[in-house]
């Protein structure tokens, strides 16, 4: 990586801010992005340990709520995501070897694996608001309704909705991504968006990976 | 030096000053230390005539170094072991404790023993015994505060906290709420009555009051809760309008409200205008005046007052017990013959002022005489005689500032000595 | 003396057209430059527009307890202004407060990089954090109008003024009949523009150090504003979820923190400070960064023991992190874990005083000069001592239950973070005016107003400690008669304090405005990076990359056994 081209900073703002040297450049995004991925990990921290604590509360009762979510469905969407961070990974390795084509059919099947995902959480999400299971619908706030079967679709939709929200930012910055490839910007000289993009991608996926046992299997 | 703790009044509240003065002493000595030889250095090693002098270039010392890591350490392990230690000593309740609960509540403190006594904002304890304070909350977080024992605990929505503590002098303590609770949080205040034992046993024993409650039949309970809780004063029986709606053939009746819809006057209707006043307020009359009774009355006190009140055709006027404030009236002093017409329910003023400095409905009665007040109209007054017979008989003309023009004249219904024996009896509220 | 920029053609040639400020022109190239040094000056006008809107507020409520009982406003309007003081001043100035304006401008000057690493990351997060501003006065909206309006005013969740207190405890947040979501939304958007700066500095100080700036020759200001940054990376996170899950509590009926709703107020307490406690830290950090940097210079010696004050910030960040629930020893917390946070509490006590220590120290033998900003850093040791050691009360677990939630709380944290961070931004703002503008302001007038602001600050805290001491709760809008007179005291020492922060910065505007008389680019002989090059420095920072060969502080003459 000893030479990185004029091209990475071609579209880049005012002379000001070419003030590293594009080897510097690329670690620096790198580094700053893995620490941005700390605090999303932080963030979702916070869920998660909510979600301890409630189920430490309440152990039976996450057990018996957790049964009525759709495992298989959740199953469905892990095998999507963990497909979608393979093509990921597979568009940073086009772009390493230039091949601007490869990167824009690669980041097209993880984009595409996005919206797979999230129609099958819009279904998931409308069958549960159906059965009352949601914040806010009568039956939902009754009476009757376990206050644990409360904390944990709380923290369902809670967890899973801003998961979502990450799905939708992660595929907005791979198709800005996308959108450079179709320029042909990327080169075995400069590839820091797709890496950068990548990244960001495959903790969309960790994230999910953990949801899902957490959620539908354990309880 | 800087000893403002106020006096001990618990077993181990005289350890906790202990430590936290000898924090003081450790303070006071370091600041004064390290601040000094700043200032030392500073006129020590001042720059003269505006030019550099030449300085040594120390870049550090590690024995010093080592000195101000170790010695600090040590300090602070010390403290902290205390501070620990005597921390388990108020977080171990003996066995043989009293337990009182304590219920939070915006905005007051309610008290229930085990023998089922209640009472709001006055705790009353024996000396020298362990007292357990059982704390919860029916809203929001709240925190029980009795400075002179040095505890303090959260009420937590919830949750049941607790607090012990072995009072080791008689005499009024002052409780406050510490954990910000909305509006009057500064008004949730109590009072601890530290007293003998043998007087706690027969406080504690003394049911008359209920006793008299329990034999009574639903509508005369609704009766006496009506005047007990001052109702009377707000709510005529009559048909006449004092601050509230009058009860007159209430039930059946169609308000409207101040959002502008409809409602017929039903049993639930009344039970929840009890507990929640403010929910639905009748067109024309401020909201936000009747305070809250949930949690202080019963579902059969509920039902009693409902009693009363569907009885209320207009004929029963709330009889005005005149002559039961002539009772014994010879041998009291004025203070105490105006205490009496203060709790008298044919007057009910304590409906609307406390005596304990909480904010009800008008301004309390704690420490009012010699008070300068606000009033409406930007001007300031001394309560003084002439403003209290004047605020009575008259009580629109002068109104202290934050409060409404609510309360009812009384022309006509107290004569001079009545008033004379009020404003002693006010004299002796501090 | 050594020099340490060998490279150094960066003070020589002055370029007077390409001076930061005048290059590039036009308001357009402000708004949407990428230039750190703008953007620190971006943000420090921002700040201070919301330090006076607070400080107004922070009279009103001093004004209201003048008395016991009613002054000038009713208990909700005071309750209100309360919160409205505390979240302003905390979320809006106080949290961005140095780091974002001083750290902006000099951290990359500091290292001898042309700008932060990633600069247009630098302006969004500036932009996130004045739309986090624009929620929060949203939040200060309350309704009036037609009915129609007021409806739709409702319907946005525009409901009045926040009463919560700027800690916003559920579940009376949940209830509280007020713009909650609006002012809580405003924390978490303030919150993510602070973790975008932290992101920024953690990554500019590990990649973008001049050639020979290694670790052990940062300015201690850096390696506090280093530390500041860490936390801000790694613990605005929490809060921002905190914040997010009560937002959903509210406008969905989400079960979390309430209780009727099967939730933990608790554990909203636990996530509040598991953030709000590092962040006094956030706060505070780079104030002791500022005065480790003012003392040598002023004293014309090394800091004492660099390597300790610089560990020392990594150690207080470190253990910042481990000690959240000492706020929290009456909340309803296990035994075991209050013994555990105050033991843990009086760690950070240890690091805190050894950098005390270190800055007394480094005045030893020195040759010490006192314009304003040294007189600043001295009134920061003061205030900085008192506010440590009532930190002790705090920490010591049997006496904080008699302290938690009283004035002394309230005394105890108004000296950590105004004489910690505000004496601290108000020292740097002295020490690199010239640096930031080549101007003077006037040294007299600067010095009046530090006496105003040193004697009325102590006027109006020091009686907090003993009303906290004699059982004060706080928050309090009506107090019992016996405490009137120290809060009368501690009333009019607020006015003198406003007098005091009021000329200050007038005095500063004042001369960034108007005066005349120009600022040598190294008024006060220091060593550091940002005083070589010229004032106000290039838009570039340096004409050419500094190469750095001696540490920031070789000061004074060589004694034997003086290596570094």
């Amino acid at each position: 990586m000893s030479t990185y081209a004029q091209t990475a900073d071609q579209e880049q703002g005012p002379p000001h801010v070419h003030h590293m040297d594009p080897v510097t450049a690329y670690h620096a995004a790198k580094f700053g992005m893995w620490l941005f991925l700390a605090t999303e990990v932080l963030l979702f921290g916070g869920l998660f340990a909510a979600f301890a604590v409630y189920r430490w509360y309440y152990l039976s009762e996450f057990h018996h709520a957790s049964h009525h979510l759709n495992w298989q469905l959740g199953a469905v969407n892990t095998l999507v995501l963990l497909f979608s961070s393979f093509t990921a990974a597979l568009a940073v390795d086009a772009a390493q070897h230039g091949d601007n084509a490869r990167v824009r059919k690669n980041l097209l099947f993880t984009i595409c694996c996005g919206c797979i995902f999230l129609v099958i959480k819009y279904f998931e999400w409308s069958a549960k608001y159906h059965h009352g299971l949601f914040p806010g619908t009568a039956e939902f706030n009754g009476a009757e309704f376990n206050q644990a079967y409360k904390s944990f679709f709380g923290l369902y939709y809670c967890m899973t909705g801003l998961h979502a929200f990450h799905v939708i930012a992660g595929m907005g910055l791979l198709f800005w991504v996308f959108r450079k490839a179709q320029r042909n910007r990327f080169s075995a000289d400069y590839y820091t968006p797709v890496e950068v993009g990548a990244l960001y991608w495959h903790l969309v996926d960790l994230i999910w990976i953990y949801l899902f046992p957490l959620l539908y299997l354990v309880g | 030096m800087f000893r403002f703790l106020p006096e001990p009044a618990s077993e181990f509240a005289p350890n906790i000053d202990w430590i936290n003065n000898l924090i003081t002493d450790l303070s006071v000595f370091f600041t004064v230390a390290i601040v000094g030889a700043m200032i030392y250095f500073a006129i020590r090693y001042r720059r003269r005539d505006g030019v550099d002098h030449a300085t040594p270039r120390i870049l550090g010392s590690h024995t010093l170094e080592a000195i101000w890591t170790v010695v600090p350490t040590l300090v602070c392990i010390f403290i902290a072991y205390w501070g620990i230690a005597y921390y388990r000593d108020m977080r171990t309740v003996p066995a043989d404790a009293i337990t009182i609960d304590v219920r939070g509540q915006k905005w007051k403190w309610d008290f229930e023993y085990s023998n089922g006594k209640k009472t709001t904002s006055e705790l009353v304890v024996p000396v020298n015994k362990p007292i357990k304070l059982v704390i919860s909350s029916r809203d929001v977080l709240h925190s029980f505060f009795l400075p002179s024992m040095r505890v303090k605990k959260d009420a937590v929505p919830g949750q049941y906290t607790y607090l012990w503590f072995r009072p080791i002098k008689e005499g009024v303590f002052q409780a406050f709420c510490t954990e910000y609770c909305g509006k009057d949080h500064s008004a949730m205040l109590a009072k601890l009555h530290v007293v003998s034992e043998a007087e706690f046993g027969r406080w504690l024993n003394d049911r008359s009051e209920e006793a008299l409650m329990a034999k009574l039949g639903p509508a005369e309970r609704g009766k006496a809760l009506f005047q007990q809780k001052g109702c009377n004063a707000c709510h005529s029986l009559d048909g006449s309008r004092l601050v509230g709606p009058s009860l007159m053939k209430l039930v059946g009746r169609t308000e409207k409200l101040s959002d502008g819809s409809e409602q017929v006057v039903d049993e639930n209707y009344i039970k929840e205008s009890i507990l929640d006043p403010n929910k639905k307020v009748v067109a024309t009359f401020p909201p936000n005046v009747m305070p809250a009774f949930a949690g202080q009355l019963s579902d059969e006190d509920v039902d009693g007052l409902i009693a009363f009140i569907r009885a209320q055709d207009g004929s029963a006027v709330a009889a005005a017990p005149k002559a039961e404030a002539a009772v014994n009236a010879a041998n009291m002093t004025p203070a105490q013959k105006g205490e009496h017409i203060y709790r008298d329910a044919a007057y009910a003023c304590f409906g609307c002022h406390s005596v304990d400095g909480s904010k009800v409905v008008g301004p309390t009665f704690k420490g009012v005489y010699g008070r300068q007040e606000k009033l409406t109209d930007g001007s300031s007054v001394t309560v003084d005689d002439a403003y209290i017979k004047n605020s009575i008989l008259n009580p629109g003309a002068q109104i202290v500032e934050g409060f409404a023009n609510m309360m009812p004249p009384f022309q006509g219904r107290l004569n001079d000595d009545d008033i004379k024996n009020i404003i002693e009896y006010l004299k002796t509220v501090k | 003396m050594s020099s340490q920029c060998t490279a150094g053609t960066c003070n020589s040639c002055h370029d007077d057209d390409h001076n930061y400020l005048k290059y590039p022109k036009g308001f357009w190239s402000w708004v949407t430059t990428v230039d750190h040094k703008r953007i620190g000056l971006l943000y420090l006008f921002t700040i201070l527009i919301f330090f006076f809107v607070a400080g107004v507020f922070a009279l009103l409520v001093r004004t209201e307890l003048m008395h016991a009982g009613r002054d000038i406003m009713d208990a909700e309007t005071y309750n209100m202004f309360f919160t409205l003081h505390g979240a302003i001043m905390i979320f809006l100035f106080i949290v961005p407060g140095i780091p974002a304006t001083m750290g902006n401008f000099l951290l990359p000057l500091m290292i001898g990089a042309k700008d932060v690493a990633f600069p247009r990351l630098n302006l969004m997060s500036y932009y996130i954090y004045v739309l986090g501003a624009i929620m929060a006065l949203v939040a200060l909206i309350r309704p009036i109008g037609p009915e129609g309006l007021q409806k739709f005013l409702a319907g946005l969740g525009l409901i009045g003024p926040v009463d919560t207190g700027w800690t916003f405890y559920a579940p009376y947040s949940l209830q509280s009949g007020s713009s909650v979501i609006w002012m809580t939304g405003a924390a978490f958007v303030l919150g993510f523009s602070s973790i975008l700066t932290g992101l920024n500095f953690v990554v500019t100080v590990h990649k973008l150090r001049a050639p020979g700036m290694s670790w052990d020759r940062l300015p201690v200001f850096v390696w506090a504003t280093y530390a500041t940054a860490i936390i801000q990376t790694l613990a605005t996170p929490v809060v921002g979820i905190t914040l997010l899950l009560l937002i959903m509590e509210r406008a969905m009926g989400v079960g979390i923190f309430n209780p009727q709703l099967g939730g933990d107020p608790v554990l909203f307490e636990h996530f509040f400070w598991f953030y709000s406690h590092p962040v006094v830290y956030i706060m505070v950090l780079p104030a002791f960064g500022v005065v480790g940097e003012i003392i040598p210079v002023f004293s014309r010696k090394p800091i004492f023991g660099y390597r300790a004050v610089c560990y020392a910030s990594l150690a207080i960040a470190f253990i910042g992190f481990l000690v959240w629930a000492h706020h929290m020893f009456v909340a309803g917390i296990s035994d075991t874990s209050a013994i555990y946070f105050s033991a843990a509490t009086f760690f950070v006590a240890v690091p805190t005083a050894v950098k005390v220590f270190n800055w007394v120290s480094t005045m030893y033998k020195g040759s010490i000069r006192f314009e304003s900003p040294m007189l600043y850093a001295m009134g920061f040791v003061f205030l900085f001592m008192v506010a440590g050691t009532t930190g002790i009360y705090l920490a010591t677990l049997a006496v904080d239950v008699f302290y938690h939630d009283t004035y002394f709380v309230v005394a105890h944290f108004h000296y950590t973070i105004q004489g910690g961070a505000v004496i601290g931004l108000m020292a740097a703002l002295h020490f690199w005016f010239p640096k930031m503008s080549d101007k003077m302001y006037n040294e007299t007038l600067a010095r009046f107003a530090w006496v105003l602001d040193f004697v009325g600050f102590n006027l109006t805290f020091l009686p907090q400690f003993v009303l906290g001491m004699e059982g004060m709760p706080r928050r309090y809008y009506d107090y019992l008669p016996q405490f009137e007179p120290l809060h009368q005291i501690s009333t009019v020492g607020s006015y003198v304090n406003a007098i005091g922060y009021t000329a200050a910065l007038m005095n500063l505007l004042f001369a960034a405005l108007f005066s005349k008389r120009k600022a040598p680019s190294n008024p006060y002989n220091s060593l550091s990076l940002e005083w070589q090059t010229q004032s106000p420095p290039l838009h570039e920072n340096f004409k050419e990359t500094p190469v750095v060969t001696d540490w920031t502080y070789g000061y004074g003459e060589p004694v034997e056994g003086g290596s570094h």
